[in-house]
């Protein structure tokens, strides 16, 4: 189990590295001088301001002495300030990724708990009408682009029917963009959780349980479910990072004051280090939530935990 | 060791396009795909009206008979514009897969093929961008190019190449070991031939499927950031672009809304029942 | 004495297709029937039917008396596992494994109401004691994966006989299994039916098990019953054709064989080999290695068969790939009349590959389904570019019809022919190219055993009309005994005897050589059967010596 686990530690180490490299390499990608780009849209600054800018970004020195000097700012915890208001941008992104966090793991909570039983059900009756209802309507849910599903709750719920609040960032308001990003993936789960379901169900030893004279629900409840879970577990860890990708589109619907929404702003402002940061941040949460499932899915299997 | 059934077996494809439509599923997705082909090609034949045209009617109005999904903000006609936007989101996903899918292929191909220490670097650097998710590779090249429907075709274009070219890895990686593909390298087949003759008709099935339930990811990727405005920009009549734009409006015209919506959804769900259809009538003939 | 299972006009039906044909045998308590046939007989299907469970689509009809009630009537539920218990062939895939061994030993004593969890406990070490596994009580907390094969299969023998069964199917149960531990595993079941007077359901495809275990015999040919009775007449005496033919095909290891080997000049050298395997993804352990071929070494001679013998993980298969070059050693050379092959690469090694061809174990995955039949067996020449486009088609109508094919043939796909078909197919191509040496890896392992004898027949008639050596890789002692001129008996990466095959298998001298010779079933019933020894951990595994003219043991 253990060399299962450092081999994906390992990976996501080197992943985090190089997203280190890779976004300090950014900025040179951008057509055109970066700095004067940044500071296009802000008035009254100085010809001597955008030099100072340049110097303390290390812009003018080769890329290795770039990266060094972006390595050690890091380490020290600086990700540079923003070019709008000078803020740390570090501080920045900590204020808001935990609102981001919580959308994401919620969405999560209901895609599972929707998603998993229906392809459960579904697997259960496969064939049947109840089997290619459900399975309809689950790809109409992962055809539908959850940007417009936001919209649609929005009017609905918030302006029609007035239940719930249009923006903010209370409780309240964290059920629909849940709702949003956790339907359209509530989808993705029913179609594998099925597939799976029906793979353990061919298996060899599903039949041999039946042979033992072992009732249907008991099979399934016990020899089916556990081993055709394992696949599932294997994609949450995936669909995680889907639904961090998809928050960045519903936190913009909702005015949910998440990194997503930073993140948009941050690009139509040209806002380097914040887009720089971002991007770090979220590569770091998606590989620690990548290797925490990781680990749940080792202990979970017996053929890793116990090799 | 299993004992062979020695029985003839039945002939497999040419019976496949009869299988694909036999399954109403799959029949309908075909059919739309069809449909949006079709309104790409002449949507200059079918739009009435000019959909960059503003005031062709007055701002705002219902679906009538004139307009018959309505106009928008600025009096432009709905209907030309979602059938103009037809053209751009086939545009949008055959670019988009197309770049994914050659790309991918050819990694994933090569790294199948060659073992060893090719495949571990081209294999570990796929995972590496992998685990950015798509979402953040698009993202990351449109900051960096600035927001157009172009860089937005490309980026996600590029964003998708993990994903295929892991899944051709895959595949290829299934082929390479068979015995049929041993038994051209023991007749000293070149590398080129063995991977052009053997591997690349062999993967080209399950490719094909990946690649149309990838266009409906790619449409959806690309109209998101439209959405965002970090796509289209004004005044395409792309759907997403064109969504973006309703959110003012929710209450005021809501077709606004769930017109250009219910247009991307339709197309993805066509994509998506005809990928599912391709990929069960795919499925070998024979069983062992 | 009654029977414990009669069953009447057995018919299994999918739709139209009827898969079974009114089948009608009996089993009685204390016997071992033996349900015989090759693939697509309908002998499994036989078996689940009795079971209930068909596939949904299939119906039964017929009738199956058991304990008082007909197993097929539809409103009866058959008594799985507590009246009849079944055991697959796969034992690799037979147990849930996510589920420690001791529940899935005692779930069926709980479920069933036989006994409360504490008790389960109890009974299923004593049983798991009782089919010969080692330390039982440790055993009960472990998963399947952790298990060997044949362990597997006795773990699966024990969940059934807890139940206390009248009656045990065993489909296939010694298939997948090297043969040494099928001869365990078949021993131990003979042992069950005499113990507890159960009724026995053997289904195989193999006679050599059959006249070793049987008491009576079925034998089924595409769903129908082609003959009943006890299993001395079947042999000595089979009514149907079909009989009498199957028993033809089938190699024996007792029949006599006047080979001698070719004193011809050596074709191929292969000198310390050695060739070590890590597993994948293993970064920092040392277990995860292992050796595949120790230091070996061999000699062919032009014009003979040599056999490579031995059971899994013994090395055989990676030494012949080797020779083909598909797969690279860490040590040793390849030595083809002077031409080092080891040593080449590029564009020289792809012209000399010619020379030595392969034949593969699995025929449905040997053919590219996406190229015609023709231009397959095209393919080598295709490469060399050597006949033009009309002569090569000239040359694949010939070789087509060398392999007992028809020229038209050459238009069609792979997936439009039998097993048998295309591994004759596969063999057209490997002598496309005229090479010299051929390997062939476990060539009719995977096809039925009249098919078997015909494409063995094929291999030999080929082997004197387009002078050929062949190096012929099995497990099967008989068909080696049949086809081969000299043997090599391998296990865990060493030769253990080398010899002329009439006299390796007439005085076998390596212990190892006797104790496969042993083992392996026979078809013929009257041979005395015994326990047979248990097959011991230690055996010489030194370097050879000749002990006499072109017979090497390892000492």
């Amino acid at each position: 189990m253990w060399r299962f686990l450092s081999t994906r530690i390992l990976m996501g180490a080197l992943t985090i590295w190089i997203t280190t490299i890779l976004v300090t390499l950014l900025i040179h990608a951008v057509p055109g001088d970066p700095v004067q780009i940044m500071y296009a849209q802000s008035q009254g600054t100085t010809p001597e301001q955008i030099e100072e800018v340049r110097r303390s970004l290390g812009l003018d020195r080769p890329i290795p002495v770039q990266y060094a000097m972006f390595m050690e700012r890091l380490a020290q915890g600086d990700m540079g300030n923003t070019i709008r208001g000078g803020q740390p941008v570090l501080d920045v992104i900590m204020q808001r990724l935990p609102n981001t966090l919580v959308l994401a793991c919620a969405a999560m909570f209901i895609a599972v708990l929707i998603g998993v039983p229906i392809g459960f059900l579904a697997a259960y009756h496969k064939g049947s009408l109840t089997d290619v209802t459900l399975m309809f309507v689950a790809i109409a849910g992962i055809s539908m682009p959850h940007f417009w599903l936001g919209l649609v709750l929005l009017f609905f719920f918030a302006v029609e029917l007035g239940w719930l609040p249009v923006s903010g960032n209370g409780w309240l308001n964290l059920v629909l963009p849940a709702l949003t990003l956790g339907l359209s993936n509530a989808a993705i789960f029913a179609r594998l959780t099925r597939s799976s379901m029906i793979d353990v169900m061919n298996q060899d030893f599903v039949q041999t349980a039946m042979a033992k004279g072992l009732p249907k629900a008991l099979v399934l409840r016990r020899h089916v479910l556990r081993a055709g879970l394992l696949p599932v577990v294997t994609m949450m860890g995936l669909q995680f990072a889907f639904m961090m990708g998809g928050a960045i589109v519903v936190e913009n619907i909702f005015s949910w004051n998440g990194v997503g929404r930073m993140a948009v702003e941050a690009i139509f402002q040209r806002d380097y280090p914040i887009i720089q940061g971002f991007i770090l941040t979220f590569s770091v949460v998606v590989v620690l939530v990548a290797i925490t499932i990781d680990a749940l899915y080792a202990v979970l299997d017996p053929r890793i935990r116990r090799s | 060791m299993s004992v062979a059934p020695d029985i003839d077996v039945t002939k497999a494809p040419p019976g496949f396009l009869w299988r694909l439509v036999r399954s109403p599923s799959s029949a309908i997705g075909l059919v739309i795909v069809l449909l949006l082909i079709f309104c790409a090609l002449f949507a200059d034949v079918l739009a009435p009206y000019d959909p960059n045209k503003m005031g062709s009617g007055g701002r705002f109005l219902p679906p009538s008979g004139d307009f018959l999904l309505g106009t928008d903000e600025f009096g432009r006609d709905m209907l030309s514009r979602i059938l103009f936007g037809s053209r751009i989101t086939l545009l949008v996903g055959a670019v988009a897969v197309g770049i994914s899918l050659t790309i991918g292929m050819a990694v994933g191909m090569i790294a199948a093929f060659r073992r060893g220490w090719i495949e571990a670097i081209l294999m570990r650097s796929t995972d590496v961008l992998f685990s950015f998710t798509e979402t953040l590779i698009a993202l990351s090249f449109v900051a960096v190019l600035g927001p157009s429907l172009q860089n937005a075709i490309i980026a996600v274009g590029v964003a998708g190449i993990p994903f295929y070219s892991r899944t051709c890895y895959s595949a290829a990686l299934v082929e390479t070991s068979k015995p049929y593909f041993e038994a051209s390298i023991a007749a000293g087949a070149r590398p080129t031939r063995m991977v052009l003759v053997h591997l690349l008709p062999n993967v080209m099935p399950t490719m094909i499927v990946v690649a149309t339930l990838g266009v409906s990811t790619a449409i959806l990727a690309a109209a998101g950031l439209s959405f965002l405005g970090l796509g289209a920009q004004p005044p395409t009549s792309e759907w997403g672009y064109m969504l973006a734009g309703s959110r003012d409006y929710i209450n005021r015209a809501p077709w606004l809304m769930t017109i250009p919506g219910i247009a991307i959804a339709i197309t993805v769900l066509g994509f998506n029942l005809l990928g599912d259809g391709l990929r069960t009538s795919l499925d070998p003939v024979e069983r062992k | 004495m009654t029977a414990l299972l009669s069953v009447t006009d057995l018919s299994v039906a999918i739709g139209s297709k009827s898969l079974v044909k009114k089948v009608s045998f009996d089993v009685a308590s204390g016997e071992v029937l033996s349900i015989v046939g090759e693939s697509g007989s309908g002998k499994s299907m036989t078996a689940k039917a009795l079971m209930g469970l068909l596939p949904n689509k299939a119906s039964a009809t017929g009738r199956a008396m058991f304990d008082g009630m007909d197993l097929l009537a539809p409103e009866v539920q058959p008594p799985r596992g507590t009246g009849i218990g079944l055991i697959f062939q796969e034992p690799m895939t037979a147990l849930t494994p996510v589920l420690t061994i001791g529940l899935q030993l005692t779930e069926a004593l709980v479920s069933h109401g036989i006994c409360n969890a504490g008790e389960a406990q109890r009974r299923a070490i004593a049983m798991l004691d009782r089919v010969g596994i080692p330390s039982p009580a440790d055993r009960m907390r472990q998963y399947p994966h952790e298990l060997s094969g044949g362990m597997r299969q006795r773990v699966v023998i024990a969940m059934m006989m807890l139940l206390d069964p009248r009656i045990l199917i065993a489909d296939e149960p010694t298939t997948a299994l090297d043969v040494t531990v099928q001869a365990q595993i078949l021993d131990l079941l003979r042992e069950i039916v005499t113990d507890t007077q159960i009724g026995l359901i053997l289904i195989t495809h193999d006679m050599g098990v059959v006249a070793e275990m049987a008491d009576n015999v079925l034998v089924m040919k595409a769903g129908k019953a082609e003959e009943f009775g006890p299993v001395q007449r079947i042999f000595a005496a089979p009514e149907a054709d079909y009989t009498t033919a199957l028993l033809d095909a089938v190699p024996r290891i007792d029949a006599s064989n006047s080979r001698k080997p070719a004193l011809t000049e050596p074709l191929l050298k292969a000198g310390g080999i050695n060739k070590t395997f890590a597993k994948r993804g293993a970064i920092f352990s040392k277990a995860a290695r292992y050796k595949a071929l120790d230091d070996v070494s061999l000699t062919m001679h032009r014009g003979e068969t040599l056999a490579l013998v031995g059971e899994s993980g013994s090395g055989k298969t990676t030494l012949g790939r080797i020779i083909a070059r598909l797969t690279e050693a860490d040590t040793g050379t390849v030595t083809l009349s002077d031409t080092d092959l080891s040593a080449l690469y590029g564009r020289e090694l792809q012209d000399k590959r010619r020379e030595v061809q392969m034949i593969f174990q699995d025929p449905y995955a040997s053919l590219d389904p996406r190229h015609t039949v023709g231009r397959t067996i095209a393919e080598p020449m295709i490469i060399h570019q050597e006949l033009s486009r009309s002569e090569r088609s000239e040359r694949v109508h010939e070789l087509l019809e060398k392999v007992g094919l028809s020229a038209d043939m050459a238009q069609r796909y792979p997936h439009e022919f039998s097993g048998g078909q295309r591994q004759r197919i596969a063999i057209a191509r490997a002598i496309a190219a005229k090479p010299s040496l051929v390997v062939a890896d476990e060539p009719t392992s995977a096809l039925d055993v009249s098919i078997q004898a015909k494409v063995l027949d094929l291999l030999e008639n080929l082997k004197r009309s387009e002078d050929l050596t062949l190096l012929f890789i099995s497990h099967d002692l008989a068909v080696v005994r049949q086809i081969a001129d000299r043997v090599a008996v391998m296990r865990n990466g060493r030769i253990l005897e080398l010899g002329p095959s009439a006299e390796l298998f007439a005085e076998p001298r390596h212990p190892y050589t006797r104790a496969l010779i042993d083992v392996a079933p026979v078809p013929n019933p009257t041979r005395k059967r015994g326990k047979r020894p248990v097959l011991q951990g230690d055996y010489p595994t030194g370097p050879l010596s000749e002990i006499g003219p072109g017979h090497w043991v390892a000492a």
